[in-house]
């Protein structure tokens, strides 16, 4: 590995979360990051992940869908060392590159590989060709020399080929960041013809005359995506509980967040249930028979308890058929409302009362235990 | 010497005879509970469910139905409905902490409408929600899963961790004459079992394995009327040793393990957990033409069995169409024509050489398929999924209308 990658964790390059997936950016600016388009598309919010698993809200300011490129802007200023975007033009095979990203969801990682070729062309673009690991993930992540210099952005890799995979190269990014710092537009979306902003949803490109409704779908980019209704219930009852649902996006029908220092995760587990839960607390060694009974204790209901290994979670399940019954949605966000609310103040009585221990995701101990109210 | 054949004596469990499902009702649960007549989507469900039972007015009396040794309660007070089916009652000792610890480990879990509650030591399996938000699908799911759970539990927590007993229907044994047969049958089969593991070992086959493992559960499935605490063992251990993601050297242990417990079960311990439990819900899934055609048409598994036949490996070959004629009589429900004609299979291949009994299968599948098949043409009847299962048969099919699901 090069000397200059010993240390990535202080390096600007964060975990992107929206409703759809995960990806990776990278800071171009204390205030904006750069990450490819189908990672935050269809959305115009997202959250950002920081090293110590804190969130902020990212705005999305400029799309490029051709070239597979997105800034957003973040809601406070990030630390992480911006890194540079190389203005080396000679790229050669077999020159060493380093990838930074979140493959498959895991924390900063980093794979190193070669360059395969400089300027491969497909589908009538160039992109670099690397043999370096690229997973799910990676999208929108740095691709480095050895000099720790950005020479492109993962983008791609072919599914049914080995070591196969794709970035886009520094040249295309570096005029979309300076397309970007010249402007004074909110939000626009690059046309895919001749790359001139578009502002506002329209059939044609004002500049080029492309048709950008036909296979472009560009009028998409300038809408709030429709959420379906199983997300939009349970973004509803998020919102009840004061919990921003953008932040709490964990990918496709999943959520993930912490209601005090207690970690709530929520997801779709199959076409007919919705779980919301709670890993709170790993067992103790005393008192078990106390605290099973109290975890089994009928006053619980609707929520429940299980145990997996020894982690306590509090679990409430939503069946689907419900969800489809408008009637009953806000009966159903009080319930999960409630759940929240519930998580926060029993993971401090296991603690306190039963001698549990903090569970792996909790942040009680960054927190400390909040004085117990009753139910 | 090696093991030359196989037996299978006429089974000891009953026939499960019950009235075939009526979808319409079912649809027409749906319309009256879409049309904000909740009660009455509630009684048409359990129509649907229980379709010989004369389910009363919940709003104005507890019903009560059984499920194995499980009392299943249902009523409907004020605007909730209630489901419940007791399991234990714990006592304040160690085994407490283990039932606990169990029921929290094994019975509760994320993705389950019901969950186990605890009022004044006695544990509970409950359901409960407001009529407005018990769908006629969420409460078949309910009405299914549920007694099946309890079912499962109620006994065999009795026996491991030494709970009370509480409000369980008692099983009716089985008189001398077919205890003795059942022991016959048990002992027997696991003598076989024990052979054919060690001929699993000598041709060090994870694909022998995997056939092995599913003979080993679904002869017993299909032959006795096990519950309780043994069934639920047996379950236990072909967990392990059916886990396909396993490696193949702990399978095999696991599999030994089970033989040599299962040889140990004393005589009255056997006889406590044989016996002829009634089932108001079919605790089977309804058989299909679709599903034998999956079985037994052109798909990977027959390919695989013909290919073994043809390349001489009899014992193979048999052992698959064996456990392919096991499987459909174990886990499924069928007319008395088609259920006749599986038995009649294993009458053919009965002690015969295992050369033998893979012509005979053989043969004997294909024309069970020419006769009962679905040819093709899709018989309308798979909209619970129950049609589309087929890999080779070493657990019971999900549940009717449920889909397979994954926790956390």
């Amino acid at each position: 590995m090069s000397a200059q990658l010993e240390d990535i964790e202080q390096l600007g390059v964060y975990q992107v979360y929206t409703g759809t997936g995960t990806g990776s950016g990278f800071l171009i600016d204390p205030r904006h990051l750069l990450t490819n388009c189908h990672v935050v598309e269809p959305f115009r919010e997202v959250a950002i992940e920081l090293r110590d698993r804190a969130r902020v809200i990212g705005r999305v300011r400029r799309l490029h869908p051709h070239r597979d490129l997105a800034i957003v802007e973040l809601a406070e200023p990030l630390t992480g060392e911006v890194l540079a975007l190389s203005d080396a033009v000679a790229l050669k095979p077999k020159q060493p590159v380093h990838i930074l990203g979140f493959p498959v969801g895991l924390p900063l990682s980093l794979t190193e590989g070669v360059i395969s070729h400089p300027r491969q062309l497909l589908d009538e673009q160039f992109f670099l060709q690397t043999d370096a690991a690229i997973n799910p993930g990676n999208s929108g992540g740095p691709i480095l020399d050895d000099a720790r210099r950005i020479i492109a952005v993962t983008t791609c890799k072919l599914n049914h080929a080995d070591s196969v995979g794709f970035g886009i190269p520094v040249t295309d990014v570096r005029r979309f960041v300076e397309d970007f710092r010249a402007q004074d537009v909110a939000f626009g979306v690059q046309c895919p013809a001749c790359e001139q902003l578009i502002e506002d949803a329209a059939r044609y490109c004002p500049s080029c005359g492309l048709d950008l409704d036909r296979n472009h779908d560009l009028a998409d980019y300038f809408e709030a995506p429709e959420l379906p209704p199983l997300v939009a219930f349970v973004e509803l009852a998020l919102a009840r509980a004061d919990v921003n649902p953008v932040l709490a996006r964990h990918g496709s029908q999943n959520w993930s967040f912490h209601s005090g220092s207690a970690p709530i995760k929520v997801w779709a587990c199959c076409s007919e249930h919705l779980n919301f839960s709670s890993p709170m607390a790993q067992t103790g060694g005393r008192d078990l028979n106390e605290l099973f009974q109290y975890l089994l204790a009928a006053e619980h209901a609707p929520f429940g308890f299980d145990l997996c290994g020894n982690t306590i979670r509090m679990n409430l399940v939503v069946h689907v058929s419900d969800v489809f019954a408008p009637a009953e949605h806000d009966a159903l966000a009080d319930r999960a409302k409630e759940f929240i609310r519930r998580a926060d103040r029993i993971d401090d009585l296991l603690i306190d009362t039963y001698g549990c221990r903090p569970a792996a995701d909790s942040r009680i101990e960054l927190l400390g235990t909040t004085v117990l109210q009753p139910a | 010497m090696p093991i030359a054949a196989l037996g299978f004596p006429q089974p000891i469990r009953r026939r499960v005879d019950v009235a075939p499902r009526d979808f319409g009702s079912r649809d027409r649960a749906i319309a009256a509970f879409e049309a904000g007549r909740h009660i009455d989507a509630v009684h048409e469900t359990f129509r649907y469910l229980l379709p010989r039972s004369s389910v009363p007015d919940l709003t104005q009396a507890e019903y009560c139905f059984v499920q194995g040794s499980a009392r299943i309660r249902a009523r409907i007070l004020a605007d909730r409905l209630d489901v419940s089916a007791v399991l234990a009652v714990l006592a304040p000792d160690r085994g407490a902490t283990a039932a606990s610890r169990y029921l929290l480990t094994r019975v509760s879990a994320t993705g389950q409408l019901h969950q186990p509650r605890l009022r004044d030591g006695v544990i509970t399996l409950e359901y409960s929600d407001a009529l407005s938000r018990s769908h006629p699908q969420k409460l078949a799911e309910v009405l299914q899963r549920l007694p099946t759970e309890a079912d499962s539990n109620d006994g065999w927590m009795v026996e491991r961790f030494g709970v009370g007993m509480l409000d369980r229907e008692p099983v009716p044994e089985l008189d001398d004459g077919e205890f003795a047969r059942a022991e016959s049958i048990w002992s027997k089969h696991w003598d076989a079992v024990s052979e054919l593991l060690s001929e699993s070992r000598r041709r060090r086959s994870t694909a022998f394995l995997d056939s092995l493992g599913s003979y080993a559960v679904t002869h017993m499935q299909y032959a006795l009327p096990l519950f309780g605490a043994l069934r639920a063992d047996l379950n236990e251990h072909a967990d392990e040793f059916n886990n396909r993601e396993e490696r193949a050297d702990r399978r095999d242990r696991a599999l030994a393990k089970c033989i040599k417990e299962m040889r140990e079960v004393p005589g009255p311990s056997l006889r406590r957990c044989l016996g002829h439990s009634t089932y108001a819900i079919n605790p089977l899934h309804e058989g299909t033409a679709s599903l034998l055609s999956s079985v037994f048409g052109t798909g990977g598994g027959m390919q695989t069995t013909g290919e073994l036949r043809a390349s001489g490996r009899s014992l193979e070959s048999a052992l698959n169409l064996v456990v392919d004629y096991l499987y459909l009589l174990a886990y499924f429900s069928w007319p008395r024509e088609i259920e006749a004609m599986l038995r009649g299979g294993l009458d053919l291949a009965s002690d015969k050489p295992f050369r033998e009994v893979a012509d005979l299968l053989w043969n004997h599948a294909n024309r069970l398929l020419r006769a009962f098949g679905n040819h093709g043409e899709q018989d309308g009847d798979t909209e619970d999924g129950r049609g589309e299962h087929r890999d080779r048969h070493d657990s019971p099919p999900p549940m009717p209308g449920l889909e397979p699901e994954l926790t956390a």
